[in-house]
């Protein structure tokens, strides 16, 4: 008899404490990088709400607006989104919905393109868009734009440091406080890797979220050797291949490649086909040409080239810092432009995975802002 | 390995006076040194043991006396002092400012050189090698505001080498030179002087051609300058003496390929990968074999197993791996390619892997490790002939080192 009281009496507290899922909607598509607005109605103090995707806990807050910055993959699968409030009593409500996967075709290519693209009004970041207001086309083509997000995306970075034997002194230390500054910025659902390179790998910790673990590692790591940017910056972005959201290479070099065994030509064939942004600080100003044992003047002017190539046309930009005091406001104006942009994701109905180039092009519906996003991809 | 020359003494010190000036008349065009710059740093303006401060007058004799006791500290086996003396007292008397400065110190220290040369010809090997040494430890300290003290060292060590096999005219006399020419050299290059550095190995291979240290030195440099058929030259020649040499074939192969001899190029980097020690060379060998397949239309199979038995033969080696995973992806297997970085850093120590590409371009300090340790044998064996001839009473003919 006192066990069906008790479940009366759970029954009753849990009608006190009505959850409902915002966003997403239900029967819509969700992928990659996506925000759940969670609504919490209680009687008494709410002490947390929990986000589950099918079955795997993704997140916790514990005081409204309960927000929720979650990846949540680019398979095209059902998913079922279940939001649990807890109250300081032990009473719990939830509510469920389930997104579908998108409709496709046999000979759609299920890769989702997920483009990032800030907006500027009158030269002025512009954060204020729905999904509703862009429009994506893939070689001249309109396309469904099946994902969105916007601000406080997950973000997964690499940065990928050149302490070769140049930058001693001075020039290390401020790359600490660049680095330093970056990862204060950064969120707890925000990961980064850190790889310290010169010729080699010198030191490296893999994704975290721990900024104590990244920063001992920058405050250990003794400059020495010479400098392999294309080896390195291939290995960070094979790396991001396999993460989700919103991907990143922070690269800080205060030269030329010199010593890697990859050409610049690889590097920007990844940049193309991958989904990763590049931004690369360039300490020192304009590239100087030069000759070594590995390639003569006209070869590195050429390298230098289509590495500048690569970050471009991967949506990043090139940061010329001509002094050091500059390198701090770099690392913080590069997370601020990350934090400022959307997320569109598609699957492209013109994908044929022949390698071919895409021009990718995103405008606004209305109004006159300005959309910086990647030129477009290689069809993989 | 040793070379020592037989004594000849000089007959006739007109000729050796002359041959001096001559010799010294080339340096002009050197006179462009590393530390050109006049910045503050690393100065050696300040008292030493000998108690000199830059810029003060110094009375001709006592040059004279303070680079006889120098000699004579050298002879004696001091050296750590001995070079550092010698440094004091050339950048004490010649100042960057003052160009005269330069002319009274090479003149004071020809009178020297001049008597103790006429004693015995043989004392001029350590006065060289000291000379050298004191070179190289202003360009190791990074000294600043002494370019003409440290131009002045350097060609001293240069002409009294040249100097040295000329008078003495025996085959020991020109190894000698030889290896201090290349020596000096590679001091050079570590200092990115690349020209003067050239002329320096130029001038080591005519004195011996089975300079390998030299042939090597000079090929790299043409190597660095994009003239490949040149550096081919002087690498087969190099191969002549030394067939195994595996820097010598690598290079040869890599300039082969940018000659578009691929047929040869591959055939010597097989041959690398072959041997059975390997060295810093050898995961180059598989790296750039993979490149020379790679490169090749179809080729990215055979690009692609060359690599896979560089990762067996160097599993730690990480570039091999980052080469392998960039084929791979190419060729649409980007999940092996992943797993296959992934590994690398958690299982393997990448930290040191790949400096071989580094070696490559670098001036290594094991490339003139064996010349020097022939300059310092040969120089240590003539330290007593260096000291007799200090003693020397001053041959009736000697003047004071000036030009007629």
């Amino acid at each position: 008899m006192t066990g069906a009281a008790g479940l009366l009496l759970a029954g009753a507290a849990l009608a006190q404490v009505a959850v409902r899922i915002q966003s997403p909607s239900p029967d819509q598509p969700v992928f990659g990088a996506t925000q759940v607005d969670v609504g919490v109605s209680s009687g008494e103090k709410v002490e947390r709400v929990e986000v589950f995707v099918n079955g795997k806990l993704m997140g916790t807050v514990q005081k409204p607006p309960y927000k929720f910055s979650l990846d949540v993959g680019d398979d095209n699968i059902r998913r079922e989104f279940r939001a649990v409030a807890h109250t300081t009593s032990g009473i719990a409500g939830t509510d469920t919905i389930v997104t579908v996967p998108v409709q496709i075709n046999d000979e759609m290519n299920l890769k989702l393109r997920a483009l990032f693209a800030s907006v500027a009004t009158f030269g002025k970041s512009n954060l204020a868009l729905n999904q509703e207001d862009f429009q994506v086309y893939d070689n001249g083509v309109p396309q469904q734009i099946v994902t969105f997000g916007r601000d406080e995306l997950p973000l997964t970075a690499v940065l990928l440091l050149d302490t070769s034997e140049s930058m001693q002194g001075e020039r290390l230390e401020a790359v600490r406080r660049g680095t330093r500054a970056f990862l204060d910025g950064m969120k707890p659902s925000d990961e980064a890797m850190l790889a310290l390179f010169s010729d080699r790998l010198l030191n490296f910790i893999p994704f975290t979220s721990d900024k104590k673990e990244l920063d001992s590692a920058i405050a250990t790591t003794q400059a020495a050797g010479g400098t392999a940017v294309n080896d390195f910056l291939y290995l960070s972005l094979k790396l991001l291949d396999a993460r989700q959201g919103q991907r990143v290479v922070v690269l800080l070099s205060d030269g030329s490649d010199v010593h890697s065994v990859l050409p610049a030509s690889d590097v920007l064939w990844k940049a193309r086909a991958g989904q990763s942004l590049i931004y690369w600080i360039q300490l020192g100003g304009k590239h100087k040409s030069f000759t070594s044992a590995w390639r003569d003047f006209k070869g590195n002017d050429r390298e230098f080239d289509e590495l500048e190539k690569a970050v471009q046309e991967s949506g990043g930009r090139i940061l010329a810092i001509n002094r050091i005091d500059e390198l701090e406001g770099a690392f913080r104006n590069i997370l601020q432009e990350l934090r400022q942009q959307y997320a569109l994701g598609y699957y492209p109905t013109t994908a044929k995975g022949d390698g071919k180039w895409h021009k990718v092009e995103v405008r606004l519906r209305e109004g006159g802002g300005r959309v910086r996003t990647r030129e477009g991809y290689a069809d993989y | 390995m040793r070379a020592r020359t037989e004594g000849k003494h000089f007959g006739e010190p007109l000729v050796w006076l002359a041959a001096v000036i001559w010799l010294w008349a080339g340096q002009t065009a050197w006179a462009q040194g590393p530390a050109a710059s006049t910045e503050a740093r690393g100065r050696t303006g300040s008292l030493g043991s000998l108690g000199l401060k830059a810029g003060a007058e110094i009375p001709p004799e006592k040059i004279q006396e303070l680079y006889r006791k120098i000699l004579s500290d050298w002879s004696a086996g001091q050296t750590d002092q001995a070079p550092d003396e010698l440094i004091e007292l050339e950048t004490a008397v010649a100042v960057d400012t003052d160009s005269r400065t330069h002319k009274i110190l090479l003149k004071e220290e020809q009178a020297v050189i001049h008597q103790v040369g006429a004693a015995d010809i043989e004392a001029l090997v350590p006065i060289a090698v000291l000379h050298h040494e004191a070179y190289r430890r202003l360009l190791e300290r990074h000294v600043r505001g002494h370019a003409l003290a440290m131009v002045h060292t350097r060609n001293m060590a240069k002409d009294l080498a040249l100097l040295y096999s000329e008078q003495s005219g025996s085959e020991g006399a020109k190894l000698v030179a030889s290896r201090l020419l290349t020596s000096l050299g590679g001091l050079l290059l570590q200092s990115a002087q690349q020209l003067p550095a050239a002329e320096m190995f130029q001038k080591g291979i005519e004195l011996d051609g089975r300079n390998i240290a030299a042939l090597l030195a000079l090929s790299t440099v043409y190597e660095k300058n994009a003239q490949a058929e040149t550096a081919v030259k002087l690498l087969r020649q190099a191969l002549e003496i030394e067939p195994a040499n595996a820097e010598a074939r690598l290079r040869l192969a890599l300039n082969l390929k940018r000659l578009d001899q691929d047929a040869e190029a591959r055939k010597l980097l097989a041959g690398l990968m072959a041997d059975k020690e390997p060295s810093w060379v050898t995961p180059l060998a598989y790296q750039e074999l993979a490149r020379l397949e790679g490169d090749r239309k179809k080729g990215a199979a055979e690009a692609e197993k060359v690599l896979r038995q560089g990762i067996e033969r160097f599993p730690d080696d990480l570039r091999l791996r980052i080469q392998l995973a960039a084929a791979l992806d190419r060729r649409g297997a980007p999940g092996e390619a992943t797993a296959l970085i992934e590994k690398a850093l958690a299982t393997s120590t990448p930290r040191e892997a790949g400096a071989s590409r580094y070696l490559y371009n670098a001036v290594r300090a094991d490339e003139f490790a064996l010349t020097r340790t022939f300059l310092d044998e040969n120089s240590k064996s003539r330290l007593q002939v260096l000291a007799q001839a200090l003693s020397a009473p001053p041959a009736e003919t000697a003047g004071t080192g000036v030009a007629p």
